[in-house]
Formats: structure tokens, C-alpha cells, sequence
């Protein structure tokens, strides 16, 4: 008994130099990185402990709701920024102003810390990066008699439609139907035709832009320049489409270029730019991950050292080649794996034109709601117009909440 | 007559009713608390709501939806198990060389876990490369790939199908064993009668095995009503949730959009139905056994 108080009574001491941190999981190489990254800091750092837990993403979201619920949550957590807005507005992050100094902030690329800025304040630091643009095959496109890739998305459905009369299985162009990012596929032309996905509080799925990107994806879909079923892929399973020589063109993010290099070496492709709609406009999906402090940590000043070490140019350089992502620091982006790297360069290039998901309460719902209106008329079970402009009901009442 | 003969009754119940409360009673409480408030995404309450986070739901056609989904799913997959299990366990209940190398094969399939089963599935239905659709056009029966869990009409089926085969192993089991307990003398019997083999089967064994029947149809519908793996690994309640049932749509709910009390109200809701089929069929097997 005594024994067991006494054990108690020590970890508890122990706790007390102890900075927790909830991990997500990109890939394998994630758990020995960090733990690779704790041993660093512990020896550089004694009298401070590093505990991981390292949780796939699927699961993140969940695992934190149960955790911050039953109050068991860490000190540091890698959160989805789009979900930022609900960890400020239910006062969970801590803002990390006063602890940064301005050398701290200004190793960040600006593009990247933004979305963790709410009302003036950072909430968190970004961890990981990414960008999107177009993969294309370029055996299929010489097959198909194109030199190069499509510049508009008038030229991509011309192009498409030219690589899927090639026949034997082969598709002009990769159309993402299922689960997460659905949504986002489809904003990729509704950008280049001009719209947006709110607008002065107002959501932008009934404008004429979204009716004339869903009406060429359901042309793309009704002419077979798309893979048939395009509602049963998901994005890992049209990527594996494009591995297998299947697929003309796809938009995706940097990772699918060390897949490639790591399962289909021979597969030539090239990167591209999104194309341009008919009025010059052009858009990407930037996606960050901000590491976030929570407002009950008991060890603030310790966590924030960790994040301090965590963002040094070593320990960063390693993680986006890791993991295969754009680098967030202005020191990862000088070193030469990035700066000679001819596919990272098209997605560094397209992040001027880079567009996040809208900082709102109630994002995951409305882009629910999207991609369930993308679905249906996708399978042809509702007329575009209609089907669109309920969706952007459904949004606009999400937005007014 | 003392008193003590009175309290003792209830003083040795009283253990297994703490116990039992605290497994049941506390989490369906929590639950109430949690469908009368609004709660925040991570599981904070708010203001008190009262009945609002059910009024949402019936304002909500993919619950709607996903309720009458969820019934089709279970008489199908529920049904379909019963009525696939009987002759296999009729079979595997006969003496044959090798009955038991049989009897392994078809407990095999219960020892996969349900996630791996529906995603194996998954590639199986797959469009462009997936097995069944190749081996469709090898037989010749289809000229053109067919787009499996591309929408809900050949999605949800072929989910009821692997539903079906999944819980053939455990129903089988459970019929096995009724099958066992019944003395062979019985059909010596019958057949000296001049019974022929669907007579045996029509008035000896099914009657028999009745109440093993009884239990697979109870334990399959609570299990299968609740079963989350095969519908999430494959469409993810998808496409437009056109394959959602309760538990995907209360996960989507709950842990996607992060309405943690509209989640927990379709837990309350799932919980009633469940109890209330419970409580029908405790009636009937009761009044059953009444008149036996």
C-alpha cells in the first residue's frame, strides 16, 4: 500500500517535466521521427521528458473530442487548422503570442501561418504543408498525340476525352466521387471558373461558376472521358488508378510523387499547373496542419521550448522530405532538396493562388453537404441547377448559426 | 414469517444490481444528458435543450433515411444468415469423412476480423481491377465492368450479401448445437412410422431447434443493427449517404460534424428500438412457453 503511494507520489514528480504530444499519423516514417526528435531534445534538454502518442488521422479528431471531453487531453496536439476555429471559439488553444519571439515567427513562410491567425492572435504553428496540382502521364499523352499538358480547362476536356479514345482500360481524366475531399476536387475548376466557396457570408455553390464547373465535370463523366463509378473512388484509389498507367491526369498533392518513385518507378509523369477557366482565373487547395497548445496545459513554458526545437531547420528539413510535403520555414525552402526539385517547384509556384478552407464554425458540415450535391449529380439523380442551389441553402443556414 | 426472510432476498440481489446499473444505467444517463443539451464538439455541455436535438433529427431526411435503411439492412442480413444456416448446419451435422475439416472452413470467416473482411471486399467490388468484376467477364456473364459501390443499388445489396456471409459462422454454431441435443431415437422412431426426410425435418427438427433459432435471431439483430464495419470500410454511408444506417450516420453525425447531442439522440433512439424489439420477443417466447 505505502509502496503504491509512494510510485504514485513519484510520477506525479516526473509528470511535472513531462510535455505530452498527440501525433498524427502521415505515414510510417511519423512514430520514428518524433521519437527520434524526443531523444534529441531530451539530451539537449534534460529535465524535460517527451511523450508521444501517435494517432492514425482518421482517428485524430475523435481521439481529441474524447480526450479534451474527459479532460485527459496532452499538452501539444497536430490538428487539421480547418478545425482551428472550433478549438479557439470553445477556448481549448492557447494562443502562443506571448511566448514567441519575433525570431520564432518570422522562420514561418506567411502563407502558412496565416490560417492559424484568428481575431490577431496565432493559435498554432504549421506542421505540415500541402499544395495541389496536376499529375499527368506522359506516356498516354504521347500515345494520344499531345506534347503537353492542358493549359485551360477547355484544353483538358478536349485532351481527356482524346486519352480515354485510347481504349484498353485507359481514362482521360481521374474524377474523385467518394469520401473526404470529394468537395474539394470540384473546387478546383469552380476556382478557375471564378467562384468562391463563401462569399460575404454567403455560400457560393448556387453561383454561375459552380454551375458551369459541375456541368463540365458531369459532361467529363457523361462522355467517359472519366473513369466509370467516379462516386466509388476515393482520392487514394484514383491515385492508384494513376500509379497503374491508368489515368491520364489527376490533381493531387506532393506525397503522390514519392509514391510514384516508391511503387511505379517507370511511370512517366509530369507535373502541371491547375489549369485556367475561360476568365484567366486559377485556384489550388492549400492544406496546412498547425501544431496547437491547449489552455489547460500544466507545462506551458516546457511545451512551447519543444515546439521552439521542433521548428528548427534539422528536425523540419527531415520531416517534409519524410512525409513528402511543401516546406512551411523559409530555411526548409533554401535547402536544396526543395530548391532543385522540379515537381515541388509547380506547387510552390501555384502557392500565390492558393486558397484555404474558410475559417467557419460548422466547415465540416457544409462540406458534407457539398459533396453529397456532388454525389447526386455525379450519379445523375438531381439536375445541376437544383440540386446545387439546395446545397447552398443548406450552407447558407449552417453559415448564419 | 421474520422479517429477515423478507430483506435477505433483496440484500443478495443487491450486488449484481449495482453492478448492473452501473453498465447500463449510467451510460444511458449520460447519454440523456448529453441528447438534452447542446453540446459543443468536444463533449462540453451547454444550455439545456430539452427534446430539440430529436426534433433535429426528424427535420433530417438522411435519418429518416438511414432508419428505414437500417431495417432492411437487418431482416436482410439477419434473415438471410437463418435461412442460409440451417442446412449448412444441417449439413455439417451429418457424418461425412472430413466433417470436421468442413466445420473448421466454415468457423474460419468469424476469425477474420470484420474491417479486414469488408475491405478485401472492397477491392474485391472495386471497378477496374477488382476480382469480381474480372471474374464475371472470364465467365462470360457480364460484357462490361460493372461499378460495385458506385451507387446504392448494387452497393447496398452486395453489403447485405457480405453481412449475410459473415454471420453465417456464428448462426451455424448456435444451430449446431441445437441440432446435437436432439436423441437420434427420435427419427429411428419416425422413420419406423414411415416419415420421410422433410417430415422428420418439418416436425422433429425444427421444432426442436426452435429455440436455438430463437436465440441466433435475437443475438444477430442486436449485433447486426449495431455493426459499423462492413458499411464504413466499403462506401462509408456513401454515395449521398444513399448506404448510411444508424451507426454510420450517428458516427458521421457525432465525430464528422461534431453534433455530439444530435449524435447522442440517435443513440438514445437505437437504443429504444432495440429494447422494445427485446421486449416483444420476451413476450412472445414467453407466452410461447406458456402454452408448451
Amino acid at each position: 500500500m505505502l509502496a503504491g503511494v509512494g510510485a504514485i507520489a513519484l510520477s506525479a514528480t516526473a509528470n511535472a517535466g513531462t510535455v505530452r504530444m498527440t501525433v498524427a499519423e502521415y505515414s510510417a516514417k511519423t512514430g520514428p521521427y518524433f521519437e527520434q526528435v524526443a531523444k534529441d531534445f531530451e539530451a539537449a534538454n534534460p529535465g524535460i521528458k517527451i511523450q508521444f502518442e501517435v494517432v492514425p488521422w482518421d482517428n485524430l479528431l475523435q481521439k481529441l473530442t474524447t480526450d479534451i471531453s474527459a479532460n485527459a487531453n496532452a499538452d501539444l496536439s497536430i490538428i487539421g487548422t480547418r478545425w482551428l476555429v472550433d478549438f479557439v471559439e470553445q477556448g481549448i488553444a492557447e494562443p502562443l503570442d506571448s511566448y514567441m519571439t519575433p525570431e520564432i515567427k518570422g522562420r514561418f513562410i506567411e502563407t502558412f501561418l496565416t490560417p492559424s491567425v484568428m481575431n490577431g492572435k496565432t493559435y498554432g504553428l504549421p506542421i505540415a504543408a500541402s499544395a495541389r496540382a496536376m499529375y499527368y502521364n506522359k506516356d498516354l499523352f504521347a500515345k494520344a498525340g499531345l506534347s503537353e499538358p492542358p493549359k485551360t480547362w477547355a484544353e483538358l476536356e478536349t485532351d481527356a476525352k482524346k486519352v480515354s479514345a485510347l481504349g484498353n482500360g485507359v481514362y482521360g481524366f481521374g474524377l474523385q466521387g467518394k469520401e473526404v475531399e470529394t468537395d474539394v476536387y470540384f473546387y478546383y475548376a469552380m476556382w478557375s471558373f471564378g467562384g468562391e466557396i463563401v462569399k460575404d457570408g454567403k455560400s457560393g455553390l448556387d453561383s454561375k461558376a459552380a454551375v458551369d464547373a459541375a456541368s463540365l465535370y458531369k459532361r467529363l463523366i457523361d462522355e467517359g472521358a472519366t473513369q466509370p463509378g467516379v462516386t466509388s473512388y476515393a482520392r487514394e484509389d484514383v491515385q492508384n488508378l494513376f500509379k497503374q498507367g491508368k489515368i491520364g491526369m489527376m490533381m493531387t498533392a506532393p506525397f503522390l510523387a514519392n509514391q510514384i518513385r516508391a511503387e511505379a518507378p517507370n511511370l512517366k509523369y509530369g507535373v502541371a499547373p491547375i489549369p485556367k477557366g475561360p476568365g484567366g482565373d486559377q485556384g489550388t487547395y492549400g492544406v496546412t496542419d498547425s501544431v496547437i497548445m491547449f489552455q489547460n496545459s500544466k507545462n506551458k513554458a516546457e511545451a512551447f521550448k519543444f515546439l521552439d526545437f521542433l521548428f528548427q531547420p534539422k528536425q523540419r528539413i527531415k520531416f517534409t522530405i519524410d512525409e513528402g510535403f511543401l516546406p512551411v520555414t523559409k530555411a526548409e525552402a533554401e535547402d536544396k532538396y526543395f530548391a532543385d526539385n522540379a515537381d515541388l517547384k509547380v506547387f510552390t509556384s501555384l502557392l500565390p493562388i492558393a486558397r484555404f478552407a474558410p475559417v467557419i464554425a460548422g466547415w465540416e458540415e457544409i462540406a458534407d453537404t457539398t459533396t453529397s450535391a456532388l454525389q447526386r449529380i455525379y450519379l445523375g439523380q438531381g439536375q445541376i441547377e437544383p440540386t446545387l442551389k439546395e446545397a447552398a441553402a443548406k450552407a447558407n443556414a449552417v453559415l448564419k448559426k | 414469517m421474520t422479517s429477515k426472510r423478507v430483506v435477505a432476498p433483496y440484500v443478495l440481489i443487491l450486488p449484481s444490481f449495482v453492478l448492473a446499473a452501473l453498465i447500463v444505467i449510467w451510460p444511458v444517463n449520460e447519454l440523456a444528458q448529453l441528447a438534452s443539451h447542446s453540446v459543443n464538439r468536444f463533449g462540453q455541455l451547454r444550455d439545456f435543450v430539452g427534446m430539440a436535438n430529436f426534433r433535429a433529427l426528424l427535420d433530417d431526411p438522411n435519418f429518416i433515411d438511414a432508419l428505414w435503411r437500417t431495417g432492411i439492412w437487418t431482416i436482410g442480413v439477419v434473415g438471410g444468415a437463418i435461412l442460409c444456416s440451417v442446412p449448412v448446419a444441417l449439413v455439417l451435422n451429418e457424418d461425412f469423412y472430413g466433417r470436421d475439416l468442413a466445420r473448421v472452413l466454415v468457423m474460419l470467416p468469424w476469425a477474420v476480423s470484420l474491417t479486414m473482411t469488408a475491405i478485401v471486399w472492397r477491392w474485391a467490388l472495386s471497378g477496374e481491377s477488382g476480382m469480381l468484376n474480372s471474374a464475371l467477364m472470364d465467365f462470360g456473364i457480364i460484357d462490361e465492368n460493372i461499378q460495385w459501390l458506385a451507387e446504392a443499388r448494387t452497393a447496398f445489396p452486395m453489403q447485405i450479401l457480405i453481412g449475410i456471409l459473415v454471420t453465417i459462422p456464428f448462426t451455424v454454431t448456435i444451430i449446431l448445437g441445437g441440432l446435437a441435443s436432439i436423441p437420434d431415437d427420435l427419427y429411428e422412431a419416425a422413420a419406423l412410422e414411415g416419415a420421410g426426410r422433410w417430415e422428420q425435418f418439418r416436425y422433429i427438427t425444427l421444432p426442436l431447434i426452435a429455440p436455438f433459432l430463437n436465440i441466433a435471431l435475437v443475438l444477430n439483430t442486436i449485433y447486426v443493427f449495431n455493426s459499423f464495419p462492413i458499411i464504413w470500410a466499403m462506401t462509408q454511408g456513401g454515395p449521398a449517404n444513399s448506404t448510411d444506417i444508424l451507426v454510420t450516420y450517428l458516427y458521421k453525425v457525432g465525430f464528422r460534424l461534431g453534433k455530439l447531442g444530435e449524435a447522442s439522440a440517435v443513440s438514445l433512439v437505437m437504443f429504444g428500438i432495440l429494447l422494445v424489439f427485446t421486449l416483444i420477443y420476451v413476450r412472445l417466447t414467453a407466452s410461447r412457453g406458456a402454452k408448451a
